[in-house]
C-alpha cells in the first residue's frame, strides 16, 4: 500500500517535471502529458492524475497573486502588487483581482501558501483571537 | 506642535495598516487526532499551527506533499478544506509558583475549577537538556520518607530514579509518599531559622490514568497538606493521545522553571509506559515506520530527551525525576523498561510476591539500585544503615537455603532472625513518610540490637511505639540529629539513653 502510494507520487513528480519548460509551466506540455496518460493508462492512473493535478495547482498558485478586495482596485495597484511579488519571490508573478465584500475594507493577497493580510476583517479576527 | 503629532499619528497609521504575512495550508484529512495538511510550505518541525476555530496543533511530520499535525483540543469542529496557519512559535506552557496547588492539562489550562492560573511566564514544552559544563554532580539528598529507600537506595537532588513494577505493587504510592515528605520537610524548613534551607516543589504528571485515580491522588495530597507545594499535570486516559504525549514535556518545562531560578523541584512521570503507548498510537497514525513491539524507531529518544532534562545545575537549582514504568508479569527485559532503565540513574524494583506477602513497600533490595550511591546520603544514615543492604541480601540468600534444611548453626540462625526483623522494620503504611531523623533513631536501635529481643511479628508495633516515643518525648534529640546530620559520641550516648528509656516503657 505504502509502496503503491510512493510509486504514484514518483510518477506524478515525473509528469510534473515533463510539464515545465526551463522551470516554467507550459500549457502545451501539460496537454502532452495528459494525452500520454490517456493513451498508456499507467497503474493507479486516477491517483496519479490527482497527485499530478495537486502539483500543477501548487505551481500555478505560486505564480499568481490573488488580490482579494472589498472596494475598487485600480489596474495600477494590481500591477504594483505583481511587481513587488515578482521581486520578493524571484519569479514571475501575475496578479488577479477577486472582489470579496466580507473583508469590509483593505486587501488580502495570496501567493501560493503565503497570505498577506491587510484587511479590516483580518485585523478584527486577529484582535478577537488576542483578546 | 500639532503637525508633529500628526506626523506621529500618520506613522502609527502606516504601521498599523502594514500587511501581516501568514503561511497557510488546508486540511486534507483529519482522523484520530491527526490532521494531514496541504500547503504550510514554511512550517518548522514541532511548530505550533493554528486551526480555524481556535484549535492548535503541532507539526510532527514534514513531508514533500503534506504536513502531519497532532491536534490538541477538540477535533470535532475541524473539516476537510479548513484553513490552517503557522504561528512561528513552539508550544509553550505557563510556568511559575502560581501553578502550585493547581491541576492543569498538558497545555497548562486549569482543570480543577479554581479559576485562571496566575502565571506570567511561559516556557517551551520542548527544550534541549542542559549540557555537560553547566551540570554538577548529585550530592544533596532528597528524602523520600520511606526507610527502605532512604537507607539502602538513596536518591539525590537532580537524580533520575526509576520506579518499576507490575500493576498494583505500590509504585504510585512511593511517588506520592515522596511528594508528601517534601511538603513536610518544606513546612518544617520554611518555619525554621535556617537561611540556607531549600524547599523542594513537586510536579506530578498523570499520563493515561483514570480520572478517578487522579482525583484520589489529589485528595491524598490535599489531606497531607502537600497540594500547596505541588503542581498536577493531568492527561487522563480519556484525553487524546497528543495530550498524553505532551504532558510529561509540559511538566518538565514547569520543573525547569524552578531549576533555572535556583530552586529544587521533583517531578513524577506516572507512567512512561502509557506515554510510550500514546506515542506509538500517534506514530502509527502518522504512518511512521514501526519497529519492535510496533513502537517507532525514536521511542528511546522520546524518553531520553525527557529524562535528560532533569539535572542539578551549577549555581542554580535541580530537577529530580521519578519516572514510573509498569511491567507485565515482572518482565524487566521488555522494550520500554530496558530503555528507561538504561537512561535513569537507578531503579526501585517492586515485586508482586513481596506485596502479596504483606511486605509493603514491596521493594526488592536485590534488584533495586541507586547509581548515585551514598553520595546522596547524610552521614548519620550512612553510620546506622551502611551495612543494611548487604545484611538483607545475605538474609534473602540464607532464607532460601533454610527452607530445605532444619539444622542451622547459631550464626546462621542469628542472621536469619536479624534479617526477619529488618524486613519487619521496613514495613511502612502508605502516605505516612518517616522524617530522616526518626529513621536514623530507629536504625540506630536496629544496629544496637534493641529489636533483637522482640518477637519478629511484634517489630512493626515496636517500631511504631518507638516512633511515637521519639516524636512526642524526644523532639530536641530529633532536632539535634536533623541539624548535625551526623552521629558523634555525644549524640550516640543520648540516643542509647533514649533507647533504654523506651525499652523500659515498651511492654510489647
Amino acid at each position: 500500500m505504502a509502496s503503491a502510494q510512493k510509486q504514484v507520487q514518483q510518477l506524478a513528480r515525473q509528469f510534473f517535471k515533463l510539464s515545465t519548460d526551463e522551470g516554467v509551466l507550459s500549457a502545451e506540455r501539460v496537454a502532452g502529458v495528459l494525452q500520454y496518460i490517456e493513451k498508456h493508462r499507467p497503474a493507479h492512473s486516477l491517483a496519479v492524475l490527482k497527485a499530478y493535478k495537486r502539483l500543477i495547482a501548487t505551481e500555478i498558485a505560486r505564480g499568481q497573486a490573488v488580490v482579494e478586495h472589498a472596494g475598487p482596485v485600480t489596474e495600477s495597484v494590481l500591477a504594483g502588487i505583481a511587481n513587488s511579488m515578482t521581486q520578493r519571490y524571484g519569479r514571475p508573478v501575475v496578479s488577479l483581482s477577486r472582489p470579496n465584500d466580507t473583508l469590509l475594507a483593505g486587501l488580502r493577497v495570496r501567493v501560493g501558501d503565503d497570505v498577506y493580510e491587510s484587511s479590516v476583517s483580518g485585523q478584527l479576527a486577529s484582535l478577537a483571537s488576542a483578546v | 506642535m500639532s503637525t508633529v503629532l500628526e506626523q506621529i499619528e500618520q506613522q502609527i497609521a502606516k504601521l498599523s495598516s502594514k500587511a501581516v504575512k501568514k503561511n497557510t495550508g488546508n486540511i486534507r484529512t483529519v482522523a484520530d487526532g491527526v490532521a494531514k495538511i496541504d500547503g504550510l510550505s514554511d512550517v518548522m518541525y514541532n511548530e505550533m499551527v493554528q486551526f480555524a476555530g481556535g484549535a492548535i496543533g503541532i507539526a510532527l511530520n514534514l513531508e514533500e506533499a503534506e504536513v502531519g499535525c497532532v491536534v490538541l483540543g477538540d477535533i470535532s469542529q475541524l473539516k476537510e478544506g479548513d484553513e490552517v496557519q503557522t504561528t512561528g512559535r513552539l508550544l509553550s506552557v505557563p510556568v511559575g509558583k502560581g501553578l502550585l496547588g493547581r491541576a492543569v492539562d498538558a497545555l497548562g489550562n486549569p482543570v480543577d475549577g479554581k479559576g485562571p492560573v496566575a502565571a506570567t511566564e511561559s516556557y517551551p514544552v520542548e527544550k534541549i537538556a542542559p549540557g555537560i559544563i553547566v551540570r554538577k554532580s548529585v550530592s544533596q539528598p532528597l528524602f523520600t520518607g520511606i526507610m527502605a529507600i532512604d537507607s539502602m537506595i538513596p536518591i539525590g537532588r537532580g537524580q533520575r530514579e526509576l520506579i518499576i513494577g507490575d500493576r498494583g505493587t505500590g509504585k504510585t504510592t512511593i511517588a506520592i509518599d515522596t511528594i508528601i515528605n517534601q511538603a513536610k520537610i518544606n513546612k518544617v524548613g520554611l518555619a525554621g531559622s535556617d537561611k540556607s534551607f531549600r524547599p523542594v516543589y513537586s510536579i506530578y504528571v498523570a499520563i493515561g490514568q483514570k480520572n478517578s485515580n487522579i482525583v484520589r491522588t489529589m485528595a491524598a495530597l490535599e489531606a497531607a497538606g502537600a497540594l500547596e507545594y505541588t503542581i498536577i499535570v493531568a492527561a487522563p486516559a480519556a484525553d487524546n493521545p497528543a495530550n498524553q504525549y505532551l504532558a510529561p514535556y509540559s511538566g518538565a518545562a514547569m520543573g525547569e522553571w524552578f531549576m533555572e531560578n535556583g530552586m529544587d523541584a521533583l517531578i513524577v512521570y506516572d507512567d512512561l509506559s502509557k506515554h510510550a503507548v500514546a506515542y506509538r498510537q500517534i506514530s502509527l497514525i502518522l504512518k511512521r515506520p514501526s519497529g519492535r513491539e510496533a513502537y517507532p524507531g525514536d521511542v528511546f529518544y522520546l524518553h531520553s530527551r525527557l529524562l535528560e532534562r532533569s539535572a542539578r545545575l551549577d549555581g542554580k537549582g535541580s530537577l529530580t525525576a521519578l519516572p514510573i514504568i509498569e511491567t507485565l508479569a515482572g518482565d524487566v527485559s521488555a522494550y520500554i523498561p530496558t530503555n528507561v532503565i538504561s537512561i535513569t540513574d537507578g531503579q526501585i524494583f517492586l515485586e508482586t510476591d513481596l506485596f502479596n506477602q504483606g511486605i509493603r513497600p514491596a521493594v526488592s533490595v536485590g534488584l533495586s539500585v541507586s547509581r548515585v550511591g551514598s553520595a546522596a546520603q547524610i552521614k548519620a544514615t550512612k553510620q546506622v544503615g551502611g551495612k543494611l543492604k548487604g545484611e538483607l541480601a545475605q538474609f534473602r540468600e540464607l532464607a532460601a537455603f533454610a527452607q530445605f534444611g532444619s539444622d542451622l548453626d547459631a550464626k546462621t540462625k542469628a542472621q536469619l532472625d536479624r534479617g526477619a526483623r529488618i524486613v519487619e522494620l521496613f514495613k511502612q503504611p502508605a502516605f505516612s513518610p518517616v522524617p530522616i531523623e526518626l529513621q536514623v533513631a530507629i536504625l540506630f536501635g536496629m544496629q544496637r540490637g534493641v529489636f533483637d529481643t522482640i518477637e519478629a511479628k511484634k517489630v512493626v508495633a515496636a517500631a511504631q511505639s518507638m516512633k511515637d516515643f521519639f516524636s512526642t518525648r524526644k523532639d530536641a534529640l530529633l532536632t539535634e540529629i536533623r541539624t548535625k546530620a551526623a552521629l558523634d559520641n555525644d549524640l550516640e550516648a543520648k540516643l542509647q539513653a533514649a533507647m533504654d528509656e523506651w525499652k523500659a516503657t515498651f511492654t510489647g
